[in-house]
């Protein structure tokens, strides 16, 4: 058999260019006589591989949409509709990310090179991990993704709460990808293959037939429960979250989740939750859990990026609701929700971590609610475009995110799942307390140290912040983007529905 | 186009706003005459509303979220006409009312003023439920910043617990609307958020059952309501509001914000489920007639004389709860009509309290007396508002409270008897309040002030004489007001059971 045909090579092709592209800053920087080339220019050697990736794949998917066959290296990956949304919506975000981590103190200077390196390859694994139709090339995907994760958050100039930080999350994830694996096993010892396809198809008569099914199912989701971080396998995001540089705070709470939960709702399309109550029962409960877990622990933050942590958990809830009406056989309308939730999610959270990033005056900096008192007089467009952005977290029309819980919303009553429904809504009244603590200290608290003496150092962190461009860029570029899709919403969701 | 052009002028105005340099006199000038140009398309809506029909006039639709059947629906019948006219009549006032007292970040208040009467005015028009609930949540972001911005001490205490009671009641609006959507779809076949399509569905009602459909409904949509009104339990949130908001704040609270509550009863809860608002009507009654008396008795212990106004509202909307679900013509034409005098006399009273502020900066009942002699035209301005708001004969709080009574006693007596009991109280503390302001020795505090008590101004003139004006015009010559509400009223009575509304081609 040949091992792979000149077609597969075809749809694999954004994977190559990923790879090799990955490899240009570091052969530059080793030319270089190791030493660090200028930030920018491996900047602009990532922005311009995964641009090239990004262009590759549009062209895979409508080239595989002619042939009508999205599948190759014998069904093991695909390019089909969740792949084609997760695929660049993880490209554009990981170009955001990188923006972020030219200007952020914590990660450039030495090392960048190696940064850039790092993140496409974490980008390779998320596209590995939404193209897999095969539960081995998703955990390839999973541990190139997560591996080049931990690595990341390792190598930033912080030193105490991102080794820390780096450790915990090696360590858990490590557990987790183990118990993903037995999972695995479990299912290809019921099964006899590892494909998702034919995983999807017999899910639900073999889930209600085979104890040991089911359990290969439930370690499978307990993996992916921690990739998403839920409840209860949550409690790790706000220490990560907060001790990793606030670049890759952004880019794992975004195209981190994006991808897992891609990979994640590919599994449910097999509408196994119909015949097994007790698992739907413990996921709806999963759920509302989640978001109250989240909410009620972002109450308490003072420090804005635990804050965002604890956010992130509380969306990862309303994102499972969607999960769950696909388990329960709504493959296409609640596959689009949970994308249009993502997307949206994702545009949100990038944004809000990149003010945050934007604020950092030192690679320890910490960013608590006590240093953006009074910002709106200072920075008027920036707190205002924050603004936009928690509002729309908050789930307030007309920002985007209103749209994103309605869809979810809708299909889940549609689903009967009143109960759920009713329990993610009190809990989204949790959340707008939240999201209004900082709009209530830029906006109505005013900044009380006016008067004191700027010593130097801080008028040149001042200079500096000034000049974060990118990260600018990236904050009001968003906003902007929540305002206008959240008119055009519609748009957005046929965009997506198409696909699906 | 009518209609959209009011709702979408001042999203404009507020955009039109952000050019000027903040600190000059033309922002204010631009301001009031971008209110002006929304009076005048205000009354551009009078010549063009007909009177003589019950339909739902110059709408329009536009396909918005199609595949739910979401749409960009509006239009104007007699139930919404007079509030949308408040809302352009009352935020020019406001406007020369923040004249002198705001004086911080000028540009960013007027843009929010403008924003949230862009917000108004799309919930009182809004036929579409989505579009609906945009609006009604749009309606809290600029009312949160100028609560927050420009209020008082407590002022972030108050917005919060503002925001998020009012964002707990319409998440569970939102969930019902979603059911409804989704109803739509079982009953007739598609997906509609469109009222109009909703009106016409028998939604299922087992009297006494609560979690039955209509009931389940009927009261996510009323706690939402019931909260913005706001209703005896969930009110706590209005007096700190009111207390803490900016003179202009509390006067679009009180004027037009709180009716968009009990325009919400009207417009949505009493027709969509009707069954169940019938039989859970005495609920109403009660929570009405607590209302009323318990914030007539929490005004008489204030001491602070906007908070005594504030507890006034919670009394004075109490009477409009009870008048909508008397569920007949007077109480309900009375209720109508006590929206719109609770607009004029407690905007009105907010007013004069904030411009006796400007002057004194106490607020303290205890701090004044003998104000009369210094201050003799205000003393008068706010005589005849505070007849207007004890409803005394031939100012109109007292067509309204009459008609309201009476629509009372007609459906249920013994509640009619109770609230007799909170006009008597009404009258005593704003009586007593007024005795203790202006009349009597010269308060202690007031001495120092003496300068600074000079009498009505210009710009307070203005402010204040329409608002006289109408005091009387609508309490002498009510049918010239409600006429235009007649036969939408009408119909809405009678075909209470099942209630639609076409469209006036």
């Amino acid at each position: 058999m040949l091992l792979a045909s000149a077609a597969d090579l075809i749809v694999a092709s954004p994977l190559f260019v990923l790879f090799m592209g990955s490899l240009t800053p570091l052969i530059v920087k080793v030319l270089n006589k190791n030493k660090e080339p200028n930030n920018f220019l491996s900047m602009i050697q990532g922005v311009g591989t995964i641009l090239a990736a990004l262009l590759l794949m549009v062209t895979v998917y409508f080239l595989l949409l002619s042939r009508a066959n999205p599948f190759a290296f014998s069904n093991l990956i695909a390019v089909d509709g969740i792949a084609i949304i997760a695929s660049t919506t993880c490209l554009l975000l990981a170009l955001a990310s990188l923006f972020l981590m030219r200007d952020n103190q914590s990660t450039n200077g030495d090392q960048f090179a190696e940064l850039v390196f790092l993140t496409l390859n974490s980008v390779l694994g998320m596209l590995v991990l939404v193209m897999a139709t095969d539960l081995l090339t998703l955990f390839v995907g999973i541990e190139v993704m997560s591996l080049a994760l931990y690595m990341m958050i390792g190598i930033s100039h912080e030193q105490k709460l991102s080794k820390e930080a780096a450790i915990k999350y090696f360590v858990l994830g490590s557990f987790a990808s183990a118990i993903l694996l037995q999972g695995i096993a479990f299912i290809y010892g019921n099964l006899g293959t590892t494909s998702i396809t034919v995983l999807t198809e017999k899910a639900d008569l073999l889930i209600g037939q085979s104890p040991l099914f089911a359990v290969g199912m439930i370690f499978l989701m307990i993996g992916f429960l921690f990739k998403v971080s839920l409840f209860p396998f949550h409690v790790w995001t706000a220490d990560v979250y907060q001790g990793a540089p606030t670049p890759h705070t952004a880019f794992m709470s975004t195209a981190v989740k994006m991808a897992s939960f891609a990979a994640f709702a590919r599994i449910f399309v097999g509408s196994f939750l119909v015949n097994h109550d007790s698992m739907l029962n413990i996921l709806q409960w999963i759920g509302a859990i989640t978001i109250f877990a989240g909410n009620a622990g972002a109450l308490v933050q003072n420090n804005l990026k635990r804050m965002l942590a604890f956010s992130s958990v509380a969306h990862s809830g309303y994102i499972l609701m969607g999960i769950i009406v696909i388990g329960l056989g709504a493959t296409k309308l609640g596959m689009t929700a949970v994308m249009f939730y993502l997307v949206t999610y994702s545009i949100m959270n990038m944004g809000a971590l990149a003010m945050v990033s934007f604020l950092e005056k030192s690679y320890s900096d910490e960013i608590s609610t006590d240093h953006i008192k009074g910002l709106a007089y200072k920075r008027p467009w920036l707190a205002g475009s924050f603004t936009v952005l928690l509002i729309s977290l908050a789930g307030v029309p007309p920002a985007l995110g209103f749209f994103g819980k309605f869809f979810i919303f809708t299909q889940a009553l549609d689903q009967g799942l009143l109960w759920l429904t009713l329990w993610a809504g009190l809990g989204s009244v949790v959340g707008a307390y939240i999201y209004l603590k900082p709009i209530v200290y830029m906006y109505m608290i005013k900044d009380d140290d006016q008067n004191e003496v700027i010593s130097e150092a801080a008028k040149d962190h001042e200079v500096y912040n000034n000049r974060k461009w990118f990260t600018k860029t990236v904050v009001l570029a968003s906003a902007f983007t929540i305002l206008v899709i959240g008119l055009l919403n519609t748009l957005l969701y046929h965009l997506l529905s198409a696909r699906l | 186009m009518l209609l959209s052009q009011i709702i979408l002028f001042p999203l404009l105005a507020a955009i039109i706003l952000l050019i000027f340099n903040s600190k000059s006199d033309l922002l204010k000038q631009a301001a009031l005459g971008l209110s002006l140009a929304e009076l005048l398309l205000g009354a551009k809506l009078f010549m063009a509303f007909d009177p003589s029909t019950a339909s739902l006039q110059l709408t329009e639709n536009y396909s918005w979220i199609s595949q739910f059947g979401i749409s960009y629906s509006i239009g104007v019948d007699g139930l919404s006409f007079w509030l949308v006219l408040l809302t352009v009549f009352i935020f020019p006032i406001a406007i020369l009312g923040s004249w002198n007292s705001i004086n911080k970040s000028q540009k960013g208040y007027y843009a929010s003023l403008f924003v949230l009467q862009t917000a108004m005015i799309g919930t009182f028009l809004s036929i579409d439920a989505i579009l609906f609930y945009l609006f009604w949540e749009l309606s809290l972001v600029p009312m949160y910043f100028i609560i927050g911005i420009w209020g008082g001490a407590r002022r972030i205490y108050a917005t919060v617990k503002f925001f998020i009671y009012t964002m707990a009641g319409s998440i569970l609006m939102l969930l019902a609307m979603i059911y409804l959507i989704l109803m739509h779809k079982e009953l007739m076949g598609s997906y509609s958020a469109n009222l109009l399509d909703w009106y016409k569905m028998q939604i299922p009602f087992v009297g006494g059952v609560l979690l039955t459909p209509q009931t389940l409904m009927f009261f996510a949509f009323s706690i939402a309501f019931a909260i913005k009104t706001p209703a005896f339990p969930v009110h706590t949130w209005l007096p700190d509001a009111h207390v803490e908001a900016p003179t202009a704040g509390s006067v679009l609270l009180a004027a037009v914000m709180l009716k968009m509550g009990t325009y919400g009863f009207v417009r949505w809860v009493i027709p969509l489920f009707p069954q169940a608002a019938q039989y859970w009507a005495w609920l109403f009654m009660v929570i009405g007639v607590i209302g009323i008396i318990y914030g007539a008795l929490m005004a008489l212990v204030q001491t602070d004389i906007k908070k005594l106004v504030a507890y006034s509202s919670v009394s004075h909307m109490g009477y409009v709860l009870m008048g909508l679900f008397a569920l007949n013509q007077m109480g309900v034409t009375g209720a109508l009509y006590q929206m719109l005098n609770h607009g004029i006399s407690t905007g009105a009273l907010f007013f004069l309290v904030g411009m006796i502020y400007e002057r004194t900066h106490t607020r303290q009942i205890a701090h004044y007396g003998g104000l009369a002699p210094f201050m003799p035209w205000y003393t008068i301005a706010f005589l005849i508002i505070t007849l207007s708001s004890i409803a005394v004969p031939m100012t109109n709080g007292f067509i309204g409270e009459f008609l309201i009574l009476m629509g009372s006693y007609k459906s249920n007596p013994v509640w009619a008897y109770f609230a007799v009991i909170g006009v008597v109280l009404g009258a005593a503390y704003m009586l007593w309040m007024v005795k203790k302001v202006f009349y009597g020795p010269t308060g202690k505090e007031l001495s120092g002030h003496k300068d600074h008590l000079v009498d009505l101004s210009a710009r307070e003139w203005i402010i204040l004489s329409p608002f006289i004006v109408l005091v009387f015009w609508m309490g002498l010559r009510p049918n010239d007001f409600l006429n235009y509400s007649r036969h939408s009223l009408e119909h809405w009575v009678k075909n209470q059971s099942s209630y639609t509304l076409d469209v006036k081609k």
